[in-house]
Formats: structure tokens, sequence, C-alpha cells
């Protein structure tokens, strides 16, 4: 793994703003940035992201199940009881997940080790899917890269194929898609995956979360226009829905929701400290354990983190040579895990932070993250990979 | 760590061979891997047909939905997607005891043969195939596969079964609902997604 500067494309901003990537730049400061590129090789990508993404991910089901079984687990992770069985019966009756990354701390040596799953409401999808993708044909196109390179890259063939699959199961092949107001980025995101649904053979119909209706006595959700929504995509996650004011409508009305309920279990970081529990030892595990065991033996440099954070917001960290960093934000209501440090490599002054993606059960790509803290934060920047 | 044992053939290529875009931007967006792009094309129409699950390449042809040279291309593609473990112990190791076998002499001759590896036990493959109509009014079909070969995915079908779990969640709610005023029109919003942050991960 290395960093390698790179000439950026021709007119870049201007086929980025008539693809509507519109957030390439945030704030003025860059968010995708092309002028480096991270070079893996082949034996990188299949031996140390792909392979341990998928038994990870076995890893993971093998957990839902475990904890869909237990109420003293759920109550664990701190899942209102209202909505154990509806998790439970999600999971049972097989609700399909369309897809989730998991972040990895790699640097090209050693196993990548597991920094958290991001399974409920993955974002820089399009980044990762489309725009790096485009990337690497016109870099080749333009002799910037050579012929025989190549991406870990099939994350929206995967998401089309997977979702051709779901058109079949959901009424009138329709698709809803939500995501709160007032972010361009998330609403870009959903756009993405209402073009892949689209291009899936899918209805994919926009809804703000915020708009989405509760009528007396109805079986499901409703549109603006009062209409059943029987399926819906929300980029919005499960402990602020079963929050919300119709939280506790939830598990007695019939909308399917993407992702499933079961997805509740994964996108809460005590999962890590079950993962280790269970998985004790394993090359792509870090030792991590609740803030409240006190057995709990973690050596020096660990990571702390909430339950429910996103965007690296409220965690603190300490290195073994005594070097803190700490994020603040608004997720200070629910408990804590701590993880032990395990250093993000370094390039320059940059640190890199590896997200790998799995759409349904399959590893299928990879999107790189940098950001002169050590913590990966909604403003790292995005930079383009390649396998040479 | 790494126990997926590909067969020495061709090299392998990571990135999807063509991306399309279907709304999004002002111009839809359309490129294919190593030819020239078409900077104008996009895509109007894109219908699948429902994939269906076959066993073996003989029952594939046995339908009379495809060619037989499609139904051997889309198996050997889903074998080949398919994680392969060199000991029957590693496979066991990550799909559960039991859960894992050689190919058979079928599936080792699609993959081209050679070593002996083994695979969670194949269920069987899906297939469906996929028109798109471009405004240059080229028609793009191909066939899509997948392998189906976890448990988990074999659960059944999943609107059968969650609708006995609503079933169940609607019996004991028929009580509350049907002491509800049935008024269609008095619909309530606002009460999902009201904080309104960011919240990608």
């Amino acid at each position: 793994m290395l960093r390698v500067d790179i000439p950026e494309r021709r007119a870049w901003k201007t086929l980025a703003n008539e693809l509507g990537f519109h957030f390439h730049t945030i704030d003025g400061a860059p968010y995708w940035k092309e002028d480096a590129y991270y070079q893996f090789t082949l034996e990188q990508v299949e031996q140390d992201i792909e392979s341990p993404t998928e038994a990870l991910h076995e890893m993971c089901m093998e957990l839902v199940d475990k904890v869909c079984h237990s109420n003293a687990l759920m109550q664990r992770l701190a899942i209102p009881e209202f909505m154990w069985d509806t998790i439970h019966h999600s999971w049972k009756a097989g609700q399909p997940p369309l897809y989730g990354r998991m972040d990895f701390a790699y640097s090209g040596n050693g196993p990548a080790k597991l920094l958290e799953l991001n399974y409920d409401t993955p974002t820089s999808l399009y980044e990762a899917g489309f725009f790096q993708w485009v990337w690497l044909e016109q870099a080749i196109e333009q002799g910037l890269l050579p012929r025989q390179a190549d991406q870990y890259n099939s994350i929206q063939e995967r998401l089309i194929n997977a979702m051709a699959h779901l058109g079949d199961r959901l009424e009138g092949r329709t698709l809803y898609f939500s995501c709160v107001k007032g972010s361009d980025e998330e609403r870009a995101t959903v756009s993405y995956l209402q073009d892949i649904a689209l291009q899936a053979g899918l209805n994919a119909p926009f809804i703000y979360t915020d708009d989405i209706g509760l009528q007396p006595g109805a079986r499901h959700f409703v549109d603006l226009d009062h209409q059943p929504i029987t399926a819906i995509f929300k980029l919005y996650p499960w402990e602020e829905m079963a929050d919300d004011t119709f939280g506790r409508q939830l598990p007695l009305l019939d909308t399917h929701w993407f992702e499933p309920p079961w997805k509740a279990i994964l996108s809460n970081k005590g999962i890590l400290p079950l993962l280790w529990e269970r998985f004790e030892g394993h090359p792509n595990l870090l030792p991590a354990f609740f803030e409240d065991d006190a057995s709990a033996p973690l050596a020096a440099g660990w990571v702390r983190k909430p339950f429910f954070s996103r965007e690296g917001s409220n965690i603190s960290l300490i290195t073994p040579s005594g070097e803190q960093q700490t994020v603040g934000g608004p997720y200070t209501d629910s408990p804590w895990i701590r993880q032990a440090y395990h250093s993000l490599p370094r390039f320059g002054d940059k640190h890199a932070l590896v997200g790998s993606w799995v759409v349904g059960d399959r590893a299928c790509g990879m999107g790189i993250r940098e950001d002169v803290g050590r913590i990966t934060k909604d403003t790292s920047c995005f930079i383009p990979h390649a396998i040479v | 760590m790494d126990t997926h044992n590909h067969p020495a053939q061709l090299p392998r290529r990571k990135r999807s061979a063509r991306l399309t875009l279907a709304m999004m931007g002002t111009s839809a967006f359309g490129l294919t891997a190593c030819v020239e792009p078409a900077p104008d094309e996009h895509v109007t129409e894109v219908s699948f047909d429902e994939p269906r699950s076959f066993q073996s390449v003989e029952e594939c042809v046995a339908a009379n939905v495809y060619t037989r040279s499609a139904c051997e291309d889309a198996h050997a593609a889903s074998l080949e997607s398919v994680p392969r473990f060199d000991t029957l112990e590693a496979c066991e190791a990550e799909h559960g005891e039991g859960a894992c076998t050689a190919p058979n002499e079928e599936q080792a001759e699609a993959t081209g043969g050679g070593g002996s590896w083994f695979m969670p036990a194949m269920m069987g493959y899906m297939m469906g195939s996929m028109l798109s109509n471009t405004n240059r009014g080229r028609s793009i079909e191909r066939v899509y596969q997948e392998p189906v070969y976890r448990n988990r995915q074999n659960q059944g079908n999943w609107n059968a079964a969650a609708n006995q779990a609503t079933q169940r969640v609607n019996q004991r709610n028929e009580a509350m609902r049907s002491s509800v005023v049935q008024n269609r029109q008095a619909t309530t919003r606002r009460g999902l997604g009201t904080r309104s942050a960011s919240w990608g991960s």
C-alpha cells in the first residue's frame, strides 16, 4: 500500500457537477481529492481486505443470530425492549440487507484491524462505487495510469444485482427512498441509490423521512399522497427511529425497512466487545470491552467510543505514548466501549482509513478516507485507489 | 488467514466492466472500461426478467429459458464467486460444521478443474437477464447470476415469513386498531427523522 502523487484529470470538477457529485467540495474545503491515489497489489486487496471482510461479515451474522435469541444481549446493547420482537422477527424471516461498510486500519503489512462497522447508514457510497470508478477509467484513458491498472470495485454492479433480486419480492416493484432534510451529501447518496434502483427495474420514489405519515388504523406508513409505503430505504439510524415520536408504531405496521430492523444490532458499537468476546484473538479484531466491565484488561493506548456515534463524533483516544485526541459531538447519552488503540498508517501527515464494502453477503469494493488527525471525521477527504 | 485458493487462470479483474447512471446529474453518463466513452449515451429503460434459481446446468437448460452456453457461463461464473478453501477444516471454520463440500465433477469441470479445494455446499444458482435500451437505440443484454450457497439465503420466502410475523403482531394489536376511529385523511407527519442532523457514517 503506497500513497502515490498523480496529476488530476482535466476538468474533473465540471464532470463531478454534471454527475450530481456536488459535495466534492464541502464548505470550501476539498472532500474528493485526486492529486494522489492509494496503490495496492492484488494480493493485498484479496488476501488482506476482501477475504477478511467476508469472514468478519459471517462472524457478525453469527452474532446477530445470537443477540436475537438473547434478551440479556439486547439489553446489553441498550436496544429498547419494544423493538426486540421486531428485530428478532426481521432476522428470522430472512429480511434481506442491502449493504454495509467495515472500517479498517491497514498499512499494507499484517492483518487489517476492524475499527468499526457501518451497517445501518453507511455513506461515501457514490464516491466509492461510481466516481472512483470513473476516475480510474479516465486516468487510464488520459495516460495517467497504466492500461493494466485495476480497482477493487464492483459495488454498483453488486447493488444493481441485489436490488433486481429484491424487486421481485417488493409489492409493485416499488421501493421508497428517504433521508432527513438538510444534508446535500445524504440527499445525493440517496439519489445514487435511487439511480441504482431504477437501473435494476424498480420504481424508486423519494420522500423525506420527516414527511413520512402515520394514519390511524392504516397497516403501513403513508407518503405525501396518503398512499401506503410498503417498502422503504432510510438513511437514518434505527436507534433514532425507535426514539422518535412514531417509534412505538414501528413494530405495529407492516412497512418493510431497509436496512432491516436486525441491522440495529450491528449499528451499535457494543457489537465490538461482543465480537471480541466470541472470537477473541482473531487476527482482524482488536480487543474491545464495555466500559462498565470492571475486569476489562486494556493495555496502554485505547479508544473510547459511545455505542451510537457517527463520523468520528464523541470519540477520544490516547496512544500508548500518551498522545491524546478528542472529537466533540452530540452522542453523550449512550453507554461507551473501549477498544485497544491501533494506529492508522501514516503517509506524510495523513492517516488513511480503508472502508471495505459489503453488498448482500459479499465483499465488493473499497474506499479510502484520510485525515491529518487520528480520528476519521465527516471532513476527512476521499482519495481514490488503484491496483497496480 | 487467507485460505482462498483461486485457480491459476486469467488475471482477475476486480472492477466492473461497465457502469452507467440513469438519472443523476444534468446529463446521464455511461462508460465502458477500455473502450471509447459514449458521453451522450444514457439508459432510457432497463428491464429485468424474474431471476430463477437452478440446481444444475441441466436443470437450467431444461427450463427452456436460456441457451446451454448461457447456462454454462452463469454456472461457471457463480462457481467463480463461491469462496474456496484449501482444506475442509478451513471452510467449516467459516461456514459451519457440515456446511462444506468438495466440488463435484460438473463443478470442477466448469471452473477448469485442477487442484483440490473445498467450498460451502452450493444450493444452486440464480439467473436472470437484463435488457437495457439506450437513447442511441442500442440494447445491451446480459445475463446476471448469483450463487446460492449459504443456509441463511435459504430461509425461505421472505415475504411469506415476514407476513407470518406481522400477522402475529397484527392479531395482538387488533383490539387497539378496531377501537381507533378510521379517518384515512387524518395523517400525522414529522414523527420520524425529526433530529435533522447528518446521519451518514
